[in-house]
């Protein structure tokens, strides 16, 4: 097994990678950002330890000093006990967050590098079970949830009743391709609607797909490279094919960041069409006067946060797109920001696959519990999101600790509410 | 040894009570002494040693005592310097005393006879005061297949060096080429030149580098053997610690300018000018043991660093070959010329490249 | 001990050597990076990566030690940020603007350039040493320095404050004499020299690259307001 893992990380390890390892200084800095390690105390969680397997492998194959290092038995080889070890902490304490990489001193991209150890990790057969049945599904059905085509069809059609408006299927020459996830299907189908009637009132030409149906990417979450191709390809393919100008994600963080910065890397080629998330379309529509919202319409005396989802924001680079819209509807005093935000914003504690991981659920629980902490100093009573993920975590963290006067909400259905048709 | 004491032969040659203390009291500057070693060591009757005494009486006492020591003083590969610096020494009384008063048995510069009667009034002194006299050496000696570089009447330096060690009390080394080769031993040291102590090991030896050497350490070294019949206290290196205890930096008139970080950048600018420190001109103070700085040269009139010059730390085994004289202290001796550093920079970038490529190639397999 | 011997070959071949060493170690090092092939990034930059560039190495500088971009990371960590900042910092105005480093420097550039007041260079010393002490034992209470420190960490730290402490004494003239202080002050940079390429201290080269692709990354994403 340890033969797969050390093929994956020599594989993985490009000029990009090496530089990245050769940089860090032990400084133990990347510690004091991961909410695994500020809420547990647990120095195995240290951001750079994570990697540290690919470290040591990264020196037994690549360099002469680690090479001697190996003949002298300072360097030892990777073993099966270990890789099981580092499916503990790579998996049940990340989320991918990349606050790390923020905070480095360096700005060594560790969380990157903790993909390749996850993604050797994985090859050894040692991913979590829960991570492991989602990407079997994800494979199988096209999501997660095992939601098959027919799921979706049906989903799609039922906008007619609810809010009267024929979703556009599969429109060969549409602007925008519309992909959702499971996540909405499952826990939050009201997202469709919403959206529909905001694109609708925005004129603009806009379609879904059966083929790009889900842009979760359960590859990219467990480090299945081909899984995670496959996925991207579906998308591409599809958006390809209707020729669309732009492809719309609609929450998912990781889905989004994997369309717009790895499929480029997939395909070896800049992408035909734009990548975009609701974080900056729906505020560039309110913007450009595309929609109109009831300005203030969320002004009733309750304070709002908003959370910065770690790969929306810290990596998408929507920080200020939101809050504008965010400020037109709640008013501008009512908008508080949490101690730790924008680019330095805390995690959920929920991202990179942990909501699917049962084991995690006492790391999730106490990294959410910074969150809370942070929630309650603004002394917030509505917390809204871009991200469905973090929603439901927010939720569940939430109902745990039995906080019952914080309301979560997205930003669609905020937007849809507030449209003045 | 002679019979009369060194105050007796004062005395005869009409010296007064008066200059006779006088003197005394030069003797204890030039000696730098602050404690006396123990009269007893100098073989004086015990009853001298019991009461407490200036430092002035003491020697003064010692002197009415002590029979007087004769010195044989030899020159090898030297450039006269040290004894040139010794006849305009500060005091004239001082060299006087050393060169006349304390018996200067035998010099070869100095000496009114030449040639064999030299020679022949030397071997005379030896044997007449075999194991009493002081043997001064001035000068390095060449040695191996290049002995014969320096040669007087047909002997060879070593073998001559050898013979008056060998019934000398006392060996002192006067200068850096007597001390440690200097000059002639610099880089490639053609003639393989030594110094004394390299060559004598069975005497007593001390070294009194400098070049040249300070005349009053060499008087003061001479003086000190000849009144208390012993050696000064001496560091690892040979040197009487009164003279070479501390740095020329130590007690540099320009110290407070270099605390101050004020340097003089070239010999005319402003800060020279102004008697900033010399560091930045490859001033060697700072490692160089010598009391230039406190005695100084020409009757205490000055020294290098006081006349804008920097130290070059003359005093200091191999400062020929110690960088360059106007190069600063902290600068490396030998640099990678720009072909090694051509020459390994590649070898690094080829093994480096060579190794990624391997390791490129093996991933893409 | 012949220190005048030990210091000359401190100061002539043995430095020659070192200095030999680490450059080629050094090339080696980053050339061993550099040709292990880079992936072409064909994503459409969504902001400008000059911009992200320019700010991950304005925060770079800035993070130590006293503007830290994360206050809370700060607040946990103090000492690494403090000491750790301190540290470099005392380091750079000691090798660059000390009188005696910058003569060095000269004689291998061929160029000088002005230095700082002995005072100030003495008191930016004191200030390392005593961040480098803090570092340590921080290091090893922290129970994250402590896993993340092997051996080599170790070894690290000593053979940099070996350089900085025989400095700091020879200036002062401390128990030895200058010579001895000189001589070591010389032994231990030469095999500061031989380690450097062979250890995480060589990160002073990887910063470059950490910090530009840290810029390029996010500053293309627009995540580097
Ligand atoms: S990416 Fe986030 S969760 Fe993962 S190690 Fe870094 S800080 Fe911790
Ligand atoms: S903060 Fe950066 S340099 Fe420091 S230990 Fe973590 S990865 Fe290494
Ligand atoms: S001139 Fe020379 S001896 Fe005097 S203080 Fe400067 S460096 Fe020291």
């Amino acid at each position: 097994m340890t033969d797969k893992t050390m093929d994956v990380f020599v594989k993985k390890t490009g000029g990009w990678a090496a530089s990245q390892l050769e940089a860090c200084t032990r400084c133990g800095l990347c510690a004091e950002a991961c909410p695994y390690y500020l809420a547990t105390g647990n120095p195995d969680y240290t951001p750079i330890w994570k990697v540290e397997l690919l470290s040591r492998a990264y020196q037994q194959r690549f360099t002469l000093v680690g090479k001697v290092k190996t003949a002298l038995g300072f360097n030892k080889p990777i073993t099966d006990e270990e890789i099981k070890d580092w499916s503990m902490i790579d998996f049940n304490a990340c989320s991918m967050c990349g606050k790390c990489a923020a905070v480095c001193p360096m700005g060594i991209e560790i969380p990157k590098l903790i993909g390749t150890v996850r993604a050797g990790v994985n090859a050894a057969g040692y991913a979590p079970e829960g991570l492991k049945s989602k990407a079997k599904a994800q494979d199988e059905f096209g999501s997660p949830n095992g939601d098959t085509v027919d799921a979706y069809k049906e989903w799609f059609a039922s906008a007619k009743e609810k809010v009267g408006i024929d979703v556009p299927v599969d429109v060969k020459g549409a602007e925008i391709l519309v992909v959702f996830t499971n996540l909405e299907i499952s826990t939050k189908k009201s997202n469709l609607y919403d959206l529909a009637k905001i694109l609708e009132a925005a004129g603009i030409s806009w379609t879904t797909s059966l083929e790009a149906r889900d842009a979760f990417n359960m590859g990219k979450i467990i480090g299945d490279g081909k899984l995670k191709k496959k996925l991207l390809m579906r998308i591409y393919n599809a958006a390809v094919e209707l020729g669309v100008k732009k492809v719309l994600v609609t929450e998912c963080g990781h889905g989004f960041v994997a369309l717009r910065d790895d499929l480029p890397e997939v395909v070896g080629k800049a992408l035909p069409f734009e990548v975009i998330h609701i974080a900056g379309l729906l505020p560039d529509l309110i913007a450009e006067g595309k929609i109109k919202v009831q300005a203030g319409k969320f002004a009733n005396g309750k304070t709002y946060t908003f959370h910065d989802s770690c790969k929306i924001q810290r990596t998408g680079g929507y920080f200020e797109e939101p809050r504008d819209a965010l400020k037109i509807l709640v008013g501008e005093s009512n908008l508080k920001d949490m101690a730790s935000n924008r680019e330095e914003g805390l995690c959920c504690g929920g991202g990179g696959g942990l909501r699917a991981i049962p084991e995690a659920k006492d790391n999730r629980m106490a990294a959410f519990k910074l969150k809370l902490h942070e929630l309650e100093e603004v002394k917030a009573d509505v917390v809204v999101s871009t991200c469905d993920n973090c929603q439901l975590q927010i939720k569940d963290g939430l109902n745990f600790y039995e906080v019952e006067d914080v309301e979560v909400k997205g930003l669609i259905e905020m937007v849809a509410d507030a449209l003045i048709v | 040894m002679t019979d009369e004491t060194i105050y007796r032969h004062m005395q005869d040659e009409g010296v007064s009570r008066r200059d006779f203390l006088k003197m005394c009291g030069l003797v204890v500057g030039a000696m730098g002494m602050t404690k006396m070693p123990p009269l007893d060591a100098s073989g004086l009757p015990a009853s001298l040693n019991k009461v407490d005494k200036s430092t002035l009486n003491h020697v003064a006492e010692a002197m009415e005592t002590k029979p007087r020591i004769p010195v044989i003083w030899l020159e090898f590969q030297d450039c006269t310097g040290c004894s040139e610096a010794l006849t305009r020494a500060n005091a004239p009384t001082l060299s006087n005393l050393v060169l006349n008063t304390l018996t200067i048995e035998h010099h070869e510069a100095l000496s009114a006879a030449a040639g064999f009667q030299v020679e022949e009034a030397k071997q005379q002194a030896m044997k007449k005061y075999a194991g009493q006299y002081v043997l001064v050496v001035e000068g390095s000696i060449p040695t191996g297949e290049f002995a014969a570089y320096c040669s007087v009447g047909g002997r060879s330096a070593e073998e001559i060096l050898k013979e008056a060690a060998a019934g000398a009390a006392a060996v002192i080394a006067v200068g850096s080429c007597a001390s440690y080769g200097g000059l002639p031993a610099a880089d490639p040291n053609p003639t393989q030149a030594v110094g004394v102590m390299d060559l004598i090991k069975d005497k007593p030896v001390v070294n009194i580098p400098g070049c040249p050497a300070i005349p009053e350490a060499t008087v003061g070294v001479i003086t000190h053997f000849a009144i208390f019949g012993t050696l000064p206290e001496l560091d690892e290196l040979h040197r009487p610690k009164t003279f070479y205890g501390t740095t020329v930096h130590d007690r540099c008139l320009r110290r407070p300018f270099y605390e101050a970080g004020k340097f003089a950048l070239s010999f005319d600018d402003e800060g020279a000018k102004q008697g900033w420190c010399l560091y930045k001109l490859g001033c060697k103070g700072p490692t160089t043991h010598n009391s230039c700085a406190t005695i100084r040269w020409d009757s205490g009139l000055s020294f290098p660093i006081q006349s804008n010059h920097p130290c070059l730390g003359c005093s200091e085994p191999n400062f020929w070959d110690g960088g360059g004289f106007y190069q600063g202290q902290s600068t490396p001796l030998e640099k990678p010329t720009l072909g090694t550093v051509g020459a390994a920079g590649a070898a690094g970038l080829a093994i480096g490249a060579g190794m990624a490529a391997a390791a490129k190639a093996k991933k893409e397999k | 001990m012949d220190w005048n011997a030990t210091l000359e070959f401190a100061r002539g071949p043995f430095f020659n050597f070192a200095l030999i060493f680490f450059i080629a170690g050094m090339l080696y090092r980053i050339a061993n990076v550099v040709f292990l092939g880079w992936n072409k990034d064909f994503a459409k930059p969504r902001a400008s990566k000059g911009n992200g560039v320019v700010k991950s190495y304005l925060r770079g500088g800035l993070i130590l030690p006293f503007f830290p971009r994360e206050k809370k990371a700060f607040v946990n960590n103090p000492i690494t940020f403090l000491a750790g900042g301190l540290f470099h910092l005392s380091l750079f105005v000691i090798i660059f603007l000390g009188a005696a480093h910058m003569l060095a420097w000269k004689s291998l550039l061929g160029f000088g350039w002005w230095t700082l007041p002995l005072p100030i260079v003495d008191f930016m010393a004191a200030v390392g040493i005593i961040s480098m002490v803090a570092l340590i034992i921080n290091r090893f209470n922290h129970p994250v320095l402590k896993r993340l420190s092997g051996p080599a960490e170790f070894v690290n730290w000593l053979l940099v404050f070996l350089p900085m402490l025989t400095g700091y004494m020879m200036t002062h003239h401390m128990f030895f004499e200058y010579k001895v202080l000189f001589s070591l002050h010389m032994l231990s940079i030469d095999v500061l020299l031989i380690w450097l390429p062979l250890s995480r201290i060589s990160h002073f080269v990887f910063y470059f690259f950490s910090r530009t692709i840290h810029g390029v990354e996010w500053g293309k994403r627009g995540a580097m307001p």
